[in-house]
């Protein structure tokens, strides 16, 4: 289909484009690569009065290395983390992650700002951020905040951003060379939207350990702390001690009743884990 | 309509369109270069895929608009590639095509899999190549054609090394000066309110017939303190109800107690305003009854059903109230092609919760909350940002409680 008529601006500073969202009189949508939105508007599922375009805003297509963390703009795609673009704080998690989202062509113009922004529990940004412990540097007109990604994601399709507010970066913090990360997408076919997400990280030197499990109906859970899911021994070898029947009962908590969708997304936790472990 | 300027093909061109214009069209409409071909138009097949600064991407979640000074190559623009040629040759050869729709999107695809995987074997080839899809599932000799051209690359030393763009952001971005001052949206005509008139006549008549079958289903119950005699006699004032239900803008109850109004929806990229009218049917001394609402959405043409049964059950030693709540729901139009039950179920959950809480506030004599500020007068849409708060930091909360042992 075709999408429904709207108008098209292209910002040249965030505050340009801050001021076009925050117009009360119309609908205004951001635009960065467009392969969420693309879709929605030519299903007509969104019909926005407005496109802002935020993919010329320099300050969104920087990345660089910022003291223990890694900035990167919002508008950097998924293809040039895949490439390896960008400096590599994560022992690799960044790029491979990058690698498995959808297609080669829709990773060239979709944006991982883009895709944290989107708020689609099955996208790969939305479980793999929180997991790794990115903030979100939001922007809006005149100020500037810092919030953790997780935070930031209020709902499915939701991200807590204020009228006139953009989602201008992300702060991702440098691993230990030791950390060790896993990640796993179960797909039925490959690039699809996900039907179980499991990402896990672990770095013992800086303290730091996450699991997420997404591609659920509803955001990502997010495990800051992995006593639940990893016995009374959290400080030494988590991923040996692991319960599944925690990681179930989480599951069901959080409103997977059909036990073999609980059953995939513990596969895809355990091999999550696994890979973290090798 | 938009003044665009790109290079397509190696030629300088400029054209006005209209903004909403897809790549793939402007390529194929204005520029007649027909043979990208477009096939799913969301992003899925691949047929319409071209290269856009050297890259390959969907023409058709691509607008033109957004390609400015960009170097976009349609599979025409491929003729004296030496890539392109060998894979023609080789697609040939292996019987690569049989009704050609997917071909065009094909060879870009294949192009970029042999520049950027010299050594690949089978298995990467149809991992890199899932994005396209071949209506006449002729596969096999589509991978044989491409495994063919990197071996004989392989052979002669002719794999020229890929090099990354250097550019960060989406392809196609980035090359022209920003144009916001020339916005001039105006809200679209569509979102006027129609006449309370006209709403009427839409959505009266015979109810079964006057919208789409309610085929999807879910149950829920809602724990709601005070006694079920008052929640009961909450139920009986529908606008009171209709208050507590984020959304939802009662403009008329006519004689038989029927209710016209508005009930306005925004899911992330998707907002809707249902025009309609909902009956609340009692049976009274049984506690449960049973709402009926049908709406339209002026803008998306989408049509909406819904039955909503519902009973109360004594909870709580008589001091709460529990709500079963069973509700069918049909949807037809745009909006109907959202086919992510999961997050429609998560939608209604937080609405649900959000509509307990108001009726709590309400039965203790507070004015149900609505979102944003305009209290009391539930002309608000269902902004998920002020109404999840609620359910999801609760939801979080409750893992992290139980995380640090505090649950």
């Amino acid at each position: 289909m075709k999408p429904a008529p709207f108008e098209y601006a292209r910002a040249g500073s965030i505050k340009e484009a801050s001021e076009l969202l925050a117009r009360d009189d119309i609908t205004a949508r951001i635009l960065a690569g467009g392969q969420s939105l693309g879709p929605m508007l030519n299903l007509r599922l969104a019909q926005p009065d407005l496109l802002v375009d935020i993919t010329g805003i320099p300050d969104l297509v920087a990345a660089e290395r910022d003291g223990d963390s890694l900035y990167l703009g919002a508008c950097v795609s998924h293809a040039n983390v895949e490439d390896g673009r960008i400096p590599d704080v994560t022992n690799g998690a960044l790029a491979e992650v990058a690698r498995g989202i959808a297609y080669r062509a829709v990773r060239n113009r979709g944006t991982i700002g883009g895709s944290l922004a989107h708020c689609d529990p099955a996208a790969d940004w939305p479980c793999v951020l929180p997991a790794l412990g990115a903030r979100a540097v939001v922007q809006g007109a005149n100020d500037k905040r810092e919030v953790a990604v997780e935070e930031l994601m209020q709902a499915p399709f939701e991200p807590g951003l204020e009228p006139g507010e953009i989602l201008a970066g992300l702060r991702i913090p440098a691993m230990s060379p030791d950390a060790r990360w896993g990640y796993y997408k179960y797909c039925r076919k490959t690039g699809e939207f996900a039907e179980a997400i499991a990402a896990v990280a672990w770095d013992p030197a800086r303290g730091f350990a996450r699991i997420v499990i997404g591609a659920l109906d509803t955001l990502p859970i997010v495990l800051g702390d992995n006593e639940r899911l990893f016995g009374d021994t959290p400080e030494r070898k988590p991923f040996d001690t692991y319960r599944p029947e925690e990681a179930d009962r989480m599951l069901t908590d959080a409103g997977v009743r059909d036990p073999l969708k609980r059953q995939v997304h513990m596969v895809a936790l355990r091999r999550a884990l696994e890979f973290a472990s090798a | 309509m938009k003044k665009i300027s790109l290079t397509v093909n190696g030629q300088s061109v400029t054209a006005d369109i209209p903004a909403r214009t897809q790549l793939a069209d402007f390529l194929r409409d204005n520029q007649l270069l027909t043979g990208t071909h477009i096939g799913c138009e969301h992003g899925i097949c691949g047929a319409c895929t071209v290269m856009i600064d050297g890259a390959p991407a969907r023409s058709c979640i691509t607008y033109a608009v957004a390609c400015e000074g960009a170097e976009v190559t349609t599979v025409e623009g491929l003729d004296d590639d030496p890539i392109a040629e060998e894979l023609r040759r080789a697609f040939q050869e292996q019987h690569g095509l049989q009704c050609g729709y997917c071909t065009p999107g094909m060879m870009v695809t294949a192009r970029d899999i042999v520049r950027r995987f010299p050594d690949a074997d089978e298995t990467r080839i149809r991992h890199e190549l899932s994005g396209n899809l071949c209506r006449c599932t002729g596969y096999v000799g589509i991978v044989r054609a491409i495994r063919q051209v990197i071996e004989a690359r392989r052979r002669n030393g002719a794999s020229d090394g890929f090099t990354a763009r250097s550019e960060l952001g989406p392809v196609g971005s980035g090359h022209a000066a920003a144009n916001a001052a020339e916005a001039v949206a105006k809200p679209a005509e569509a979102v006027k309110p129609v006449a309370t008139k006209a709403r009427k006549s839409a959505a009266s008549g015979d109810k079964a017939a006057s919208g789409p079958r309610p085929l999807n289903e879910m149950q829920r119950s809602l724990r709601i303190s005070g006694p079920r005699e008052q929640v009961w006699e909450q139920f009986e004032d529908i606008a009171a109800l209709a208050r507590c239900m984020p959304g939802a803008h009662v403009s008329e109850i006519d004689e038989a107690g029927r209710m016209i109004g508005v009930m306005r929806v925004k899911f992330g990229p998707i907002s809707a305003a249902f025009d309609g009218e909902a009956d609340n049917e009692r049976v009274e001394d049984a506690y449960r009854g049973k709402l009926f609402g049908t709406g339209r959405d002026q803008r998306t043409g989408t049509r909406v059903t819904a039955e909503v049964d519902y009973a109360l059950h004594e909870a709580d030693g008589g001091g709460a109230t529990d709500v079963a709540i069973s509700v069918r729901y049909g949807l037809s139009g745009a909006l109907a092609q959202f086919a992510r039950g999961g997050l429609v179920e998560d939608f209604a959950d937080r609405l649900a919760q959000q509509f307990a809480g108001n009726l709590e506030r309400m039965l203790s004599g507070e004015q149900p909350a609505t979102g944003d500020g305009d209290a009391g007068n539930a002309g608000n849409d269902v902004n998920a940002v002020s109404l999840v708060l609620g359910v999801l930091g609760a939801r979080l909360r409750r893992f992290f409680n139980r995380l640090l042992g505090r649950g």
